[in-house]
């Protein structure tokens, strides 16, 4: 596939809840191997944005193509979804780290990395287990494969989330504040997890308040507030000359 | 010595009746009271509250009466039920309806991160209640399941109304028979040997469950 390829295209967003418009009209392109840091305001809709992605919420209006394929079309002004089965295709194409981890507890950092390709790809055991333990060595995590989550740090358990999510060897990774709940000191094995990734030509979306990590790792940078994309710009130009004056007190106020 | 072997021999009997009772009604109870809060929970909303009307009507009335209307009352509209069918009949009833409100708060106390995690990996429905939800809410209901299959053991004494010889009924026989009070002691010792074998078995069982909690 060409690096030019448009790997997800939303087209005039529209998001509700409870008639308290969230996203009002949000447009955007992430080619492939981009990584797209989206920084903004809290309750700006940046997570809403994501989960409009992988179907966790509904939108209300505007279309998501994914790969050349439609999620959702506009219609007379309303989404219309694809049929469960193209659904299911797309969202298979997509994984999704949270803010907080979600690890299965019950499951050991290995089986949680198993559980979605043996019984959602059907895959054979000696099929994935190999693909498991690399992503783990990788990850640093080896040694850790039959420890339940509870007993690890907030740090490795991001990044088993993150293994467990590219055990699906999914094209695309959306990422939800993956370090935010994690203490200073514990954030960089992380976002170095995540870097490597980026290098890999990993396509990814990065909801983030780490402005080192949006300023060298992101192809490209969108800022959010109140459910609208007010800036959008290569790394270096947003950081360093914002044309926006929300963008701007919003930088001044994260950089100081 | 004779005389209290006897007796022991006796209430053995009414202890077969006693085990009988609650094995089946929680063998019976325990899925019935899961399908029952899966049903609670359903967004189907004449579903969910037909639920709520039988958990309501199970809880908020005496299990007694409900033995009572069962044995009595059916046979009346021309049901007609074995003594031991009726019992089981109004035992699983009530208990599964107590079973179902505590799978009902432990399916609720699951954060919502463990659906939306599923979800994201492709899981279908079922896939994430059998594998992921379920597996979690046992750990989390063992302790309230515990003591209420500990209440299911008192409560067979209730079967003691209708003409069942169960343990109680054995020695109130018995201790009318020949005014001796051992009998009661001796039922009290069964009935601790019973609730202690369970509570031994629950302590195993959450020990299993929760070995992956710190
Ligand atoms: N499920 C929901 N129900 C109602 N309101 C919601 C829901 N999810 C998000 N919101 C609201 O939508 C707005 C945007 O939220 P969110 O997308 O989480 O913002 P961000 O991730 O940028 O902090 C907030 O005002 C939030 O309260
Ligand atoms: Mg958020």
């Amino acid at each position: 596939m060409e690096n030019s390829t448009i790997m997800i295209q939303m087209s005039d967003i529209y998001k509700s809840f409870n008639n308290i418009p969230v996203l009002k009209g949000i447009s955007l392109e992430v080619k492939k191997s981009e990584v797209l840091a989206v920084i903004g305001p809290s309750g700006s809709g940046k997570s809403t944005l994501l989960r409009c992605l992988n179907t966790l919420e509904t939108i209300d209006g505007g279309s998501i193509k994914i790969k050349g394929e439609y999620l959702a079309k506009n219609s007379d002004g309303k989404a219309e979804y694809a049929d469960k089965k193209t659904q299911k295709h797309i969202l298979g194409q997509m994984c999704m780290v949270f803010q907080q981890f979600n690890l299965f507890p019950h499951m050991t950092v290995l089986e949680n990395l198993l559980e979605a390709p043996l019984h959602v790809k059907n895959m054979k055991k000696n099929e994935i287990l190999p693909v498991a333990e690399e992503l783990l060595r990788k990850t640093g995590l080896f040694d850790k494969r039959d420890a339940y989550p509870s007993r690890l740090s907030g740090g490795q358990q991001q990044r088993v989330a993150i293994a467990r999510a590219l055990c699906m060897s999914p094209d695309i990774m959306l990422f939800d504040e993956p370090t935010s709940a994690l203490d200073p000191e514990l954030t960089v094995g992380v976002l170095n997890t995540m870097r490597q990734l980026a290098e890999e030509q990993m396509t990814m979306i990065v909801v983030t308040h780490e402005m080192g990590f949006a300023r060298d790792a992101a192809s490209n940078v969108i800022f959010m507030a109140d459910g609208n994309i007010i800036e959008k710009a290569k790394p270096h130009d947003f950081f360093s000359n914002p044309q926006e004056e929300r963008t701007k007190s919003f930088l001044k106020n994260m950089l100081k | 010595m004779h005389n209290i072997l006897n007796t022991i021999a006796l209430m053995l009997e009414g202890t077969e009746t006693t085990l009988q009772i609650f094995f089946i009604t929680l063998v019976l109870s325990i899925p019935i009271g899961m399908l029952v809060s899966l049903a609670r929970l359903s967004r189907l909303k004449p579903v969910s509250w037909f639920m709520e009307l039988y958990i309501w009507i199970m809880r908020g009335t005496p299990l007694m009466l409900q033995l009572l209307f069962v044995y009595f009352a059916l046979p009346m509209a021309g049901i007609k039920l074995s003594d031991i069918t009726a019992a089981l009949l109004a035992f699983t009833l009530n208990y599964a309806a107590y079973f179902a409100e505590i799978f009902r708060a432990g399916i609720q106390s699951i954060n919502r991160g463990q659906y939306e995690a599923a979800k994201t990996l492709g899981m279908s429905y079922t896939q994430t209640m059998r594998r992921i939800i379920l597996p979690q809410v046992i750990r989390r209901v063992l302790p309230p399941i515990s003591n209420e299959t500990i209440n299911l053991v008192k409560d067979t004494s209730l079967i003691y109304i209708l003409a069942m010889n169960d343990l109680l009924r054995v020695a109130r026989t018995i201790v009318q028979r020949e005014f001796d009070m051992t009998p009661f002691v001796v039922a009290a010792v069964f009935y601790l040997a019973m609730t202690f074998v369970l509570t031994w078995i629950f302590k195993r069982l959450e020990a299993h469950y929760g070995k992956y909690e710190v």
